[in-house]
């Protein structure tokens, strides 16, 4: 008998949680580990930032097997309010953050309910279109920031009773995004295990079983939709502090890229797919960059190669090496 | 006068959106692939375009040919790679395929023809047409004139040959067709393969009127977008109508509102009706 | 045995190698791919010869300047990315930008970790308004200024009475056409502004502007364009095919080498005016201008044009600062530059506004022959 199979069963979970506490404490020390510079600590809380934009369209492409094209627009509207909130209204972090999600919530009914009835690529295209039409409202308002955008955001204020956070260098930013990727990954864990997320899946893979229970797919469309918004959204909010400015290259393909990118490139329903996903684009852009155009050519390759030839991801990839060598 | 002449450019504009939509609109239609490289191929149709000009000396008729078989052949190879996906219409993964494969195809361009703009000379954009107080050029004609006997001419064949046939049994239930005998990999090559030859006879005829760049390509097609689906995804003829139609739109709309946000207009245009009618343009 | 004595030959060698004096870093951040990738290699490669002019005469301090550039892909999010390369990798000085958004996306980035940042070519006001940076200090000239000189121009040289605005629609364009209704006001000018007509930077087809504003027939269309590899050259032409008799003005600078390449003669008669000739006086007679000229046609066989006088100009002015105060302080430096003069550079003696803009020396020309770009200058 191993030592492994002398344990008892219940001590397993327990073994889980363990594990899950290492790896968030190695997780919240990464930038000390890898330096302690000021880089290391903006390079982990960019990709920190991205991970979690990406999960709002990791959530829709998960539960409702569709690729948004338009979650730009939240990530705009997190940024956008961020940057007007605290600058022309000097509202602190907290308030932002509630305005964010509000907005994104509206937002996102209204787009959820315009895609209620489109499948597919029409789904996309019209996510896409709405992308388009907030781009040219927020490079034109001048109100809001117009083409060159809102500058000098001021350092994020969090106010917690007598003290106040204030997220002025790289490094004091990096726990409030380390914890916003961890709500987010438990969120969505959560997700999974919810009766939203179930019943999501069950109409996504099931169509005919989810109506015999009658489930109204149309219901779980939106709400699924809704619920990714504001994601995306609050890291656009955060990235607006981080930058200390917004513009309308919020909405540039860029962010669209590397949305659909990270969610794709290791697989579907995989909690940390996206989050691995961001760390090796934005590695490779920091560490590996062999100008614009190589870097398109081979951001260009990996994609295509890796979805040909393993369809779901680099996850089967992986799957494959470790069938062959057991 | 005014209103004369804007007519002649909403329909100049026009004819090249319905042009460049053509391709987009079959592809999207029978194989039920978005093809997000569509852009860079349009740029690769102008520059393969500009070198047989250029670099190969061949007259603009020839080099409008070459392009177009240039073009082919790329996309008789992006299809053979996409082949698997297409099969199985995991329709997630292709879009994502070709915009890698857009991405490639850019950074490709961008090292082998540089980044300066280039100019097609030996074409009919600078041969003016003067009618009374009207004025456009000859390669405004040719793209009217082409697009209306390229739209007629895929018409015809989809609707009076047996080939044609095919394809609409293809696009309808590809399972089905196969069951039949139709050789559904065939049918997806050859629409794949229509599609870049199309878009690179769209990119030598209408690239001409400005300054070709590597890094161009997505804003260039934008509006085929709003043309595939104002015109109904897959229909021939909704196509070049709805492209006219954005095009006397476009023209209207800058002329006597604002031309900065016609983009911004076409869009919210494309979402209102898609509010309105959102059935009739989902699919299946 | 022979190991161990061959390792401590090795670290004798290597601890009493003398201790060289460190280079001297300059970064610099252009787009060197996509649309302005061109114009960004052009800025960085007159960055270069600038550095390497400086090193040939013994270096700056007594030390060999090193150059590292990168390119920002006129995208603010990947600027951002490489600003805090120039962070990591210790530079004493950044010249950066072409497109604002990006410059002023990593101005905060630079000002918060020490960094001196100049801004060569972004034109934004927003870029000197010490929000981000309360040390910025930019070359190019900005829309105030560029109005006063097209202003000038069309109302006391032209004598417009009917004047139309062809504008880019963003907050570039809008800014001059804005400073420049102001100048008219300030001239009292008694002519009448007609219409404006607008277009996204990304369009090359203007035919519907142009067929509003042939309708109306100014005297004067003054345009905006800044998209000079393909969005000018187009609108040049087509406002010749459309036969307009007005007269064709430019606003500041926006006539590049590319726009006569692609457009050749159809820029015959077009007035404009800019901060740099090679050819033209004041500046072919600074001897800074005519040994740079000189240099930059050996190394890449063209003269330079103004954006490479400005990526030059901006080194330049860094390196007599640092010479001066004998320090690479972010500081110490800008403050020797904002609100001073310094001699010596390719556009003579660059004096600086308070709040680290260069006053422009402005030059009005008209196009004699386009296609071999040959000018005017005009009183």
């Amino acid at each position: 008998m191993t030592a492994l199979e002398s344990h008892s069963p219940r001590s397993l979970p327990l073994l889980r949680t363990a594990a899950v506490v290492v790896l968030v404490a190695v997780g919240f020390f990464l930038p000390r580990l890898l330096g302690g510079t000021s880089v290391a600590y903006s390079t982990l809380t960019t990709i920190a930032i991205f991970a979690v934009m990406c999960y709002g369209v990791d959530v829709v492409l998960s539960y409702l097997g569709e690729v948004s094209l338009g979650h730009t627009l939240f990530w705009a509207v997190g940024g956008y309010a961020a940057a007007n909130l605290s600058v022309k209204y000097g509202l602190n972090g907290w308030s932002t953050a509630a305005a964010t999600i509000a907005l994104c919530i509206i937002a996102a009914a209204f787009l959820g309910a315009v895609t209620l009835r489109t499948r597919e690529f029409v789904f996309s295209l019209v996510t896409y279109a709405a992308a388009v039409v907030a781009y040219e409202i927020a490079f034109n308002w001048d109100a809001i920031g117009g083409s060159d955008g809102i500058v000098g955001i001021s350092a994020l204020k969090l106010p917690f009773g007598f003290t106040t956070y204030v997220g002025a260098t790289q490094e004091d930013l990096w726990p409030i995004a380390f914890a916003l990727l961890l709500l987010t990954l438990g969120f969505i864990a959560r997700f999974r295990r919810s009766r939203l997320g179930t019943t999501a899946l069950m109409v996504q893979m099931n169509p005919p079983l989810a109506a015999s229970l009658g489930i109204d797919p149309r219901k779980v469309r939106l709400a699924v939709f809704v619920i990714s918004a504001p994601i995306t959204g609050l890291a656009g909010w955060l990235y607006a502090y981080q930058r200390a400015y917004v513009g309308p290259d919020m909405f540039e393909t860029y962010f669209l890229v590397m949305m659909l990118t990270a969610v794709v490139l290791v697989g579907r329903r995989i909690l940390i797919g996206p989050l691995i996903g961001t760390a090796i684009l934005i590695a490779q852009q920091n560490l590996l960059s062999l100008g614009g155009d190589w870097n398109k050519i081979i951001l260009g390759s990996v994609l295509a190669l890796v979805l040909i030839f393993w369809p779901t991801g680099l996850i089967g990839l992986f799957r494959r090496l470790s069938r062959t060598k057991a | 006068m005014n209103i004369a002449q804007q007519i002649v450019n909403g329909l100049v504009l026009g004819s090249g959106y319905a042009c460049i939509a053509l391709g987009w609109t079959i592809l999207l239609g029978v194989a039920r692939l978005v093809n997000f490289a569509h852009g860079q191929l349009y740029m690769l149709g102008a520059f393969a375009t500009w070198y047989a000009m250029t670099k190969l000396g061949m007259p603009y008729p020839l080099a409008i040919i070459a392009a177009i078989v240039a073009l082919a052949v790329l996309g008789a190879l992006m299809q053979s790679a996409m082949m698997g996906l297409v099969m199985t219409q995991n329709l997630t993964s292709l879009m994502i395929v070709t915009l890698g494969l857009g991405y490639v195809l850019q950074g490709g361009s961008a090292l082998i023809f540089g980044g300066n703009p280039q100019t097609l000379p030996g074409t009919l954009a600078r041969a003016k047409v003067d009618l009374g107080s009207l004025w456009f050029t000859w390669q405004d004609v040719l793209v009217l004139v082409a697009t209306l006997l390229l739209y007629g001419a895929v018409w015809l064949f989809t609707q009076r040959t047996r080939f044609g046939s095919v394809i609409r049994a293809v696009a309808e239930d590809p399972k089905l067709a196969e069951l039949f005998g139709i050789n559904a990999k065939v049918v997806y090559l050859l629409v794949f393969v229509f599609e870049c030859g199309a878009v690179a006879l769209g990119a030598a005829l209408v690239a001409p009127r400005s300054p070709i760049l590597t890094s161009m390509g997505f804003n260039e097609v934008i509006m085929t977008f709003v043309v595939v689906v104002l015109g109904g995804i897959g229909s021939i003829g909704g196509a070049l109508v709805a492209g006219l139609g954005l095009g006397l739109f476009i023209a209207f709309f800058g002329a006597f509102i604002a031309q900065a946000y016609t983009t911004a207009a076409a869009f919210a245009v494309l979402l209102a009706l898609l509010v309105v009618r959102p059935a009739g343009l989902a699919t299946k | 045995m022979i190991k161990s004595i061959k390792l401590a030959i090795v670290l004798l060698l290597t601890m009493s190698a003398p201790v060289m004096a460190q280079d001297i870093k300059v970064g610099t951040i252009f787009p060197l791919s996509g649309g302005a990738g061109p114009d960004g290699q052009s800025v960085t490669n007159a960055v270069k010869l600038a550095v390497q002019e400086i090193n040939d005469k013994g270096g700056l301090l007594g030390r060999k300047i090193t150059l590292v550039s990168k390119d920002d892909e006129s995208t603010p999010a990947v600027g951002v990315s490489r600003a805090n390369e120039m962070i990591a990798e210790k530079v004493d000085v950044v010249i950066e930008g072409w497109n604002s958004p990006v410059t002023l996306a990593m101005q905060p980035i630079l000002a918060r970790a020490g960094i001196l940042d100049i801004t060569a070519v972004s034109k934004s006001d927003l870029i000197l308004s010490g929000e981000t940076n309360p040390l910025a200090i930019r070359i190019n000239s900005s829309n105030g200024f560029d109005a006063g000189v097209i202003a000038k121009y069309v109302v006391e040289t032209l004598k417009a009475k009917k004047v139309a605005f062809l504008t880019q629609n963003d907050v570039y364009g809008n800014g001059f056409q804005t400073a420049v209704e102001a100048e008219f006001k300030k001239l009292n000018f008694s002519g009448e502004v007609m219409m404006t007509e607008k277009f996204a930077f990304k369009d090359t087809d203007f035919r519907v502007q142009l067929t509003n504003l042939k309708a109306a027939n100014p005297d004067a269309i003054i345009v905006t364009n800044s998209s000079n590899s393909s969005g000018l050259p187009a609108m040049v032409e087509q406002y010749r095919q459309a036969d307009l008799k007005s007269a064709f003005v430019g606003a500041v600078g926006i006539m590049l080498p590319t726009v006569f390449k692609v457009a050749g003669d159809a820029n015959n008669g077009i007035v404009s005016a800019d901060i740099y000739f090679w050819n033209l006086p004041p500046f072919n007679a600074i001897p800074e201008s005519n040994s740079f000229v000189a240099a930059f046609k050996k190394a890449y066989g063209v003269e330079p044009d103004k954006s490479a006088a400005l990526g030059a100009a901006a080194l330049q002015v860094w390196a007599r600062a640092v010479e001066a105060t004998k320090s690479l302080d972010r500081k110490t430096v800008a403050e020797a530059i904002r609100g001073k003069t310094i001699k010596g550079t390719l556009f003579g003696d660059a004096q600086f506004l308070p709040n680290g803009q260069l006053q422009p020396r402005y030059v009005v020309f008209k196009v004699v022959d386009g296609k071999t770009a040959k000018l005017e200058a005009l009183q």
